[in-house]
């Protein structure tokens, strides 16, 4: 008997792990690019947009339940120091104050390794306690009266001050996390350095970011009968549940999450937050349920971040442009804790080299912690790396785009094995024409006032997804679908996607499909919304549940159309017996079906093995600087994406165009400001924070090429949602600094960074 | 007080400083109008009183006695949808849907006192709203889209 667990491999994010699968019932033919879709593959309208545009749509803090309370957090302004009293009492004894939590109600609670509400403050705007009251009024005032007293200790903000002799601890067991600083290596790099007939050094500089997700972070919970139902705005209902039972000692099937719209995450939540506990120990204390939702501030200042990077790169060529040597050494100041999502992998990755070195020393710091977002790491290496290789074509005075086709990987290059499809050289000839590249690097250097330049980055991201993922597809006694998986919808578009791979297969109109998505209580297991990874984990699945369901609703139907299930075709909900051209509606079968229910199961099975799943990406931007106050403006961003199948090509085009503007937002503005002696957040709101408004985008050209990639999964789809922001900001650079004629060498490209001589001048 | 919302009368008992906002949301169950910043900087509670755009979190409640308030929940009319919402559909103008409310009453606003925007108008007009996902390229489409509909009559 054949096996039915194994292992596979899946990478997130950059992190490769091994896991065990349950082998699907069946492993359907891979959907080629010469299958016959009618579809996957359509401009299916967003099927919950109509909830969205009439205010139907409930978000976590839409939730209002009888007797709800509303919880605030107490938060510590300095980033380092000890709490040496507390006291609520104050705070209870207000009218209409009905609890609060702090330390001991949270014991061995921790997030990211730290205890919740602990006495040591690492970060400003650290949260210690929450107060809950009959109204958020209320709450937020009776903080003002409880009792606190903060001894202030020494704090550091760097990777410098943090790795210095006799710095001041920020984690008990030292600066450095576990693997910090992390080196990897490939062939030597002092050879090829040797070898190379041009080297280049640089260093480049990328700022903390926030995520500043438009609804904050934020849970209701609801304590009941031995219960925790916990509504959350999360990308990951399954890990936020297990982190609860965990915290509250509960089993996995007395804690229920719930996310049915979720107003962003980017990254920064995959799991149970401070909000989350404070709401739900809170609600287990009191029995009532009780809402804690992040106010603007507490979101921009203890909610998440990209951490800022230095840079430090080397790069050695042959004259004729052949890569012989990347030498990355990059320090990356996580915040009081972290994951080592670090600049350095996609030095090893992005283009062909055998000699490649990286040291990345990672920190913990006294400012809040980092959080993935959107291509953590990647997005942060390939400013650097992009940037540098512009700098090497300028000094062998060859075009860019040439010098990075010369150093083409047709393999992954780390793990030195294949990739399952790669398209990164169709993506540099479709964008490049679309661009009109040729014909703007040819253009005169500007002299006058205003300068135009070009520029362009590849990207290499993951997203090939992988196991484990469940889907269910339930056809109901009228002739209705449900999809039902407990993958989230972050407002990528899950919801349709899925829909529409589950029509297909059943041959049904996508109308008469309705996904489930986010419950932990009615759903079947799908990860997290992370990685740009649930089109291709859970596609996979709900296709094989589908075609389980497909086969059950052909032979009945067999039985009523006196033929054989094979004769039968199943199209727009009606299906049709080829040899004596008799037809039924999906719907009349399923009437006479009456309550016996046709229930499919599928799930996601292992990835390909000695085989590397990934996307990628060729971006082109066009600037105009204004050498007199530095302003850059953006003129057109064109970027071409191979993405696998492309299931929804108008929700796949809004992803595209949203990571491309946060890319915009991050190389010409957004950048969180520490007080760099007293480590006090200086813009925690939307006004001094810049993300991009709708008059900073420019004209976005944003496209896919190629098709399925078969080998990746049997739906031919890979992520999407990354690779976008990846590249703009080193291709926004490259062509500021073409403009200029200098090199560029921090982000965000604010007048002063843009102008040197804004910058002596101040 | 009597607060006159999306047509219908509501009596209200509210402290002089509580927002329309917070009395949208907490008291009257419109939870359409959304909370983001809470000080005027984002637009998502973007509501119409007396027919012009206005953040709900900047205005009192107090001062709306006799106003008429629209919120994304009277945008439709009888279930059809207005032609803004119609076209934000139809241009797939939102991701999360978290700012889209907001989004809506703002372009209602602009097309009532610009019914033929140029794009560069739109881009003015919705520069008070943010959309973190990046809608934009297709929040400028069907604001436009929405113009050419007679949306302004809608």
């Amino acid at each position: 008997m054949a096996k039915r667990f194994v292992t596979t491999k899946v990478e997130v994010e950059g992190r490769e792990e091994t896991t065990v699968v349950e082998l699907p019932s069946r492993e359907p033919t891979p959907w080629d690019d010469d299958a016959t879709l009618h579809v996957v593959g359509q401009r299916i309208p967003r099927m919950d947009a109509l909830e969205k545009v009439t205010g139907e749509a409930r978000f976590t803090a839409d939730v209002q339940l009888p007797g709800m309370l509303h919880a605030a957090l107490l938060r510590v302004p300095i980033p380092g120091g000890r709490v040496v009293r507390l006291d609520l009492a104050p705070a209870l004894a207000l009218n209409g104050v009905r609890g609060a939590v702090s330390l001991d109600d949270v014991r061995d609670i921790t997030i990211d390794g730290v205890q919740v509400f602990d006495h040591t403050v690492r970060h400003a705007n650290q949260a210690i306690a929450a107060v809950c009251a009959d109204s958020l009024e209320v709450a937020r005032r009776a903080l003002n009266a409880v009792a606190c007293e903060v001894l202030p200790e020494p704090h550091v903000l760097t990777v410098a001050q943090a790795t210095a002799p006799g710095a001041p601890l920020v984690r008990p067991r030292g600066n450095l996390p576990r693997n910090s600083p992390r080196t990897m290596t490939r062939g030597d790099v002092d050879a090829g350095l040797r070898d190379a007939d041009v080297t280049i050094t640089r260093e480049y500089r990328t700022p903390a970011a926030l995520h500043s997700a438009l609804e904050p972070h934020g849970a209701v919970a609801d304590w009941s009968g031995g219960v925790l139902t916990v509504w959350e705005s999360t990308q990951g209902i399954f890990l936020t549940r297990s982190e609860l039972a965990d915290a509250f000692d509960l089993p996995l099937s007395k804690v229920r999450v719930i996310k049915n719209y979720m107003g962003g995450g980017f990254g920064a939540k995959n799991g149970a937050s401070h909000a989350t506990f404070a709401a739900a120990a809170l609600s287990m204390k009191l029995g009532r349920p009780v809402r804690c939702v992040l106010d603007r501030e507490g979101e921009q200042t203890d909610a998440g971040n990209r951490p800022a990077t230095i840079q430090r790169v080397t790069l050695g060529a042959k004259r004729n442009g052949t890569l012989t040597a990347i030498k990355l050494d990059a320090s990356v100041p996580l915040g009081a804790a972290g994951w080592l999502g670090g600049p350095g992998r996609i030095y090893h990755d992005l283009y062909a080299c055998p000699n490649v070195h990286t040291v990345e020393t990672f920190a913990y710091v006294s400012s809040s912690p980092m959080a993935s977002f959107r291509a953590p790491g990647h997005t942060e290496g390939a400013f650097g790396l992009e940037r540098a290789l512009d700098e090497l074509a300028r000094e062998l005075a060859m075009d860019p785009l040439e010098l990075r086709r010369r150093n083409y990987a047709a393999n992954d290059q780390s793990k030195r094995r294949q990739y399952s499809g790669k398209r990164l050289d169709e993506c540099y000839t479709r964008a490049a024409e679309r661009f009109g590249w040729a014909a703007a690097r040819s253009r005169p250097r500007d002299t006058g006032r205003i300068r135009r330049g070009v520029g362009m980055a590849s990207v290499v991201w993951g997203g090939g997804g992988g196991p484990p993922a469940y889907a269910t597809v339930r056809i109901n006694g009228d002739g209705s679908i449900e999809v039902l998986t407990g993958a989230q919808d972050l407002g990528t578009g899950a919801r349709t996607v899925l829909a529409q791979i589950a029509a297909e297969v059943l041959g049904a109109k996508v109308s008469e499909v309705r996904t489930v998505l986010g419950d932990t209580e009615r759903l079947p297991y799908a990860s997290n919304s992370w990685g740009s990874i649930t089109t291709a984990s859970v596609g996979p699945a709900v296709r094989v549940a589908a075609e389980e369901a497909r086969d059950a609703l052909l032979e009945a139907a067999a039985g009523m159309l006196d033929t054989q299930p094979s004769d039968l075709e199943s199209r727009d909900s009606e299906i049709h017996a080829k040899s004596n051209d008799r037809c039924m509606l999906i719907r009349d079968v399923c009437e006479k079906l009456g309550n016996v229910m046709i229930i499919g199961q599928g799930s996601r099975g292992p990835n390909p093995e000695n085989t590397t799943l990934a996307a990628f990406a060729a971006q082109f931007a066009e600037v105009e600087v204004d050498v007199e106050t530095g302003r850059v403006r953006v003129l057109r961003i064109v970027s071409a994406h191979d993405s696998g199948r492309i299931i929804n090509p108008t929700l796949a085009e809004s992803q595209l165009e949203g990571g491309i503007i946060q890319g915009l937002g991050y190389a010409l503005f957004e950048e969180r400001v520490l007080d760099a002696r007293l480590g006090l957040p200086l813009n925690p709101t939307l006004h001094d924070y810049k993300v991009p408004t709708i008059a900073d985008v420019p004209a976005i050209d944003a496209f896919f090429v190629g098709g399925a990639d078969t080998v990746a999964n049997h739906t031919g789809a890979k992520g999407l949602a990354e690779p976008p922001i990846i590249g703009v900001a080193p291709a926004i650079a490259n062509a500021v600094a073409d403009a200029l004629g200098h090199d560029v060498p921090e982000i965000p490209l604010t007048p002063w960074r843009v102008l040197p001589a804004l910058r002596t001048t101040g | 007080m009597r607060l006159i919302v999306n047509g219908a009368a509501h009596d209200v008992t509210v402290p002089g400083h509580e927002t329309l906002l917070g009395t949208l949301r907490e008291r009257l169950q419109l939870t359409g109008t959304k909370l983001a910043c809470g000080r005027g900087e984002c637009g998502a509670c973007t509501v119409l009183v007396d027919g012009a755009s206005a953040y709900a979190c900047l205005v009192l409640t107090a001062a709306c006695e006799g106003r008429e308030i629209t919120t994304i929940e009277g945008v439709a009319r009888d279930g059809e949808l207005h032609p803004v919402q119609a076209a934000f559909v139809a241009e797939d103008a939102l991701q999360c849907g978290y700012c889209t409310p907001g989004q809506i009453l703002a372009a209602i606003s602009l097309l009532r006192q610009n019914p033929n925007p140029t794009e560069a108008d739109v881009r003015r007009g919705m520069s008070g709203n943010l959309c973190r996902c990046g809608a934009y390229p297709k929040i400028v489409r069907a604001v436009l889209a929405a113009a050419r509909e007679g949306a302004a009559n809608g």
